[in-house]
């Protein structure tokens, strides 16, 4: 067991060479690592943090955020081995079909490749992330034995479901630092390298290909790396921010010759109690709010609106749990009753609860990264955030919730409040669910896309991206198991590309 | 003289089948007395359908606020003909089932609901 490397103590002006450099050691770097354990490639993994949290470290990531309020850059980031998993719910769903299309009321829509491309790879990310036996869209029957699921009449929303994450000691979820740095250390063909940050990518003169990058340690060490191959696993903010730093040879930085590195950022906006349901026959099961776990799959409910209403009501992805049981006004109350007893139904015993959700956003290249002036202890320009919602985002969501509302009458099951309306309502609910995504987003075309279908840079080579920034669309879906089955397909690519 | 004396088993009886008459015809009047009474409205066929009128109407109100020009007679033209034949259970699923829905202060109901109570709130 070979033990991780101290880029501290690495002599500055040393030029390490290797066949892979993963920058980044966060879920995409380390499933990247493991999935090319005992290849003949020699891999070398650089991560800017050590085995827990420092401050110091932390604070590289601070920026500044403008527009819809979200959260501050170095609060929405965890910059040590394990990276965003050291803060991760644990929260696994995988992608729909319709995520990958192109669709006519989702501009810039459509992945290059459908699901078929990923599936061969949820079975393994999915083991990964320990989130037990591969059960989503199949557990409405067993949970229903368990106890009853809150009925819904046909139509565009039904009832999906979450899984989530667990280390072996059932410490919910698994933090990939922690959880896989013995399996890291058992790893022949690899060196990793902790406390040591990427601050600069070198094209070669040619801008076709990248000749190595620097490395710089807070203890004021710099040193260089030449790999044959590289792959950028930063997370979707940083990602974009060193390939934007590193214009000395392409003046608009690595990979931005159509202006698109930093563009088409988002995140899936969480606003709080949107909705309250109202389930007439009183008390809903327990595993609405708390995942149950069945055989090892440890499950919650969530209304997702199916691909063929997303189509004919042109709404994108939400995911809706059901929260807290809250209190009803007077109105409340009297819509309760004059409802139930207009369609023949007791609720005498009726019971409200709160409702959350997820959203998927609309692709907009203006909410953006950009650099500012300001730098941080390693000289590297700290990040802004231009952040937007449109007001369709909500409308479209709404929608979905309306439906689900029309579903509960059907049923004669329950009932729907839609909490917010103006704009001003659902951006003051507004929560945020630390998903970075779309800051190099992949398309076949270099003028849309910032990587290829392969998740290489358009125009570069040996430059690769991995993580949830280069999906071109969101999904309602939480990525962390979404992009370790990307980042596993990405290993299938490279051992082949590199053989 | 003879006098006509009643046993104590015979008033016992007279005296219950008395209060009981009493009772009955107390209780018949009281709700008449002080019960809830509706002024009558040109809407009263309609309104029958609703079970508590008086939710309805808190409805109703929240309904009034938000269109202070809602056209009752038109309201009721319509709902007339969504109700011949049938009740409100009835008129309210195929409201759900064609998509017709109404949102009082944000809770989503039948259509025909909550014109009713709309017209409960006139």
């Amino acid at each position: 067991m070979s033990a991780f490397i101290d880029a501290r103590t690495i002599p500055s002006g040393t030029v390490l060479q290797a066949d892979l450099a993963i920058i980044g050691g966060g879920p995409a770097g380390i499933s990247l690592a493991l999935a090319l354990a005992h290849t003949p490639l020699k891999i070398m993994l650089f991560e800017s943090g050590g085995m827990d949290f420092d401050a110091r470290t932390q604070a590289l990531y601070a920026g500044k955020v403008s527009g819809v309020s979200y959260l501050p850059l170095d609060s929405s980031r965890m910059r040590y081995l394990g990276g965003g998993s050291n803060h991760w719910g644990g929260w696994c769903r995988p992608l729909d079909a319709i995520d990958f299309e192109q669709r006519s009321w989702v501009p810039y829509s459509g992945w290059p490749f459908g699901i078929k491309e990923l599936k061969p790879y949820f079975k393994r990310a999915q083991d990964l992330v320990e989130a037990g036996h591969w059960s989503y869209d199949a557990s409405d029957e067993p949970m229903s034995a368990v106890a009853p699921l809150l009925a819904l009449g046909d139509g565009g929303v039904y009832t999906s479901w979450f899984q989530f994450s667990k280390t072996r000691n059932s410490v919910l979820p698994t933090h990939f630092g922690d959880r896989y740095a013995d399996d890291l250390r058992r790893i022949p063909n690899l060196k990793l390298f902790l406390h040591a940050n990427a601050t600069r990518l070198h094209l070669a003169h040619d801008a076709a290909s990248l000749a190595d990058f620097d490395v710089a340690t807070l203890n004021g060490r710099k040193f260089s790396v030449k790999p044959a191959t590289t792959v950028l696993a930063l997370g979707a903010m940083e990602n974009a921010r060193l390939m934007l730093a590193s214009s000395d040879v392409a003046a608009a930085g690595v990979g931005n010759g159509h202006d698109l590195v930093g563009r088409f950022f988002a995140d899936h906006p969480i606003p709080r109690d949107t909705a309250t349901l109202v389930s007439f026959a009183g008390d809903i099961a327990g595993y609405y709010f708390d995942a149950y776990n069945l055989n090892g799959a440890i499950l919650r409910p969530a209304y997702a609106p199916r691909d063929e209403f997303k189509r004919s009501a042109n709404v994108l992805g939400s995911l809706t749990t059901v929260e807290n049981a809250v209190e009803l006004d007077d109105l409340g109350k009297a819509a309760v009753v004059s409802t139930a007893l207009a369609l023949g139904v007791d609720a005498g015993n009726a019971k409200a609860y709160s409702i959350g959700c997820g959203l998927e956003l609309q692709p907009d290249p203006e909410r953006r990264l950009t650099l500012t002036g300001e730098r941080d202890a390693l000289g590297m320009p700290r990040l802004k955030l231009s952040n937007h919602v449109s007001d369709a985002d909500f409308a479209r969501y709404r929608l979905t919730m309306k439906e689900l509302g029309r579903q509960l009458l059907a049923a004669r099951s329950g009932m729907i409040r839609l909490n917010y309306k103006t704009r001003a309502e659902w951006v003051q609910a507004l929560d945020w669910g630390d998903h970075h995504l779309g800051t190099t987003r992949m398309h076949v075309d270099p003028k849309q896309g910032v990587v290829d279908a392969n998740a290489r840079v358009h125009g570069i080579s040996n430059l690769y991206v991995a993580g949830s920034g280069v999906f071109p669309t969101y999904s309602a879906s939480n990525p962390t198991m979404n992009l370790v089955a990307l980042t596993l397909r990405l290993a299938d690519h490279l051992k082949r590309a590199m053989r | 003289m003879n006098e006509t004396r009643v046993s104590r088993r015979t008033a016992l009886i007279g005296g219950g089948v008395t209060a009981t008459l009493f009772a009955v015809a107390f209780g018949l009047t009281l709700p008449r007395l002080f019960g809830r009474r509706y002024a009558p409205t040109p809407y009263d066929d309609l309104l029958a359908h609703l079970v508590d009128r008086d939710r309805a109407a808190r409805v109703g109100a929240e309904i009034r606020l938000a269109e202070p020009k809602f056209d009752g007679k038109a309201a009721a033209r319509e709902l007339r003909q969504r109700f011949e034949q049938r009740d409100i259970a009835e008129v309210c699923d195929a409201d759900v089932r064609e998509g017709r829905l109404a949102e009082v202060g944000g809770w989503v109901l039948p259509e025909s609901l909550a014109e009713l109570c709309a017209l409960a709130a006139e």
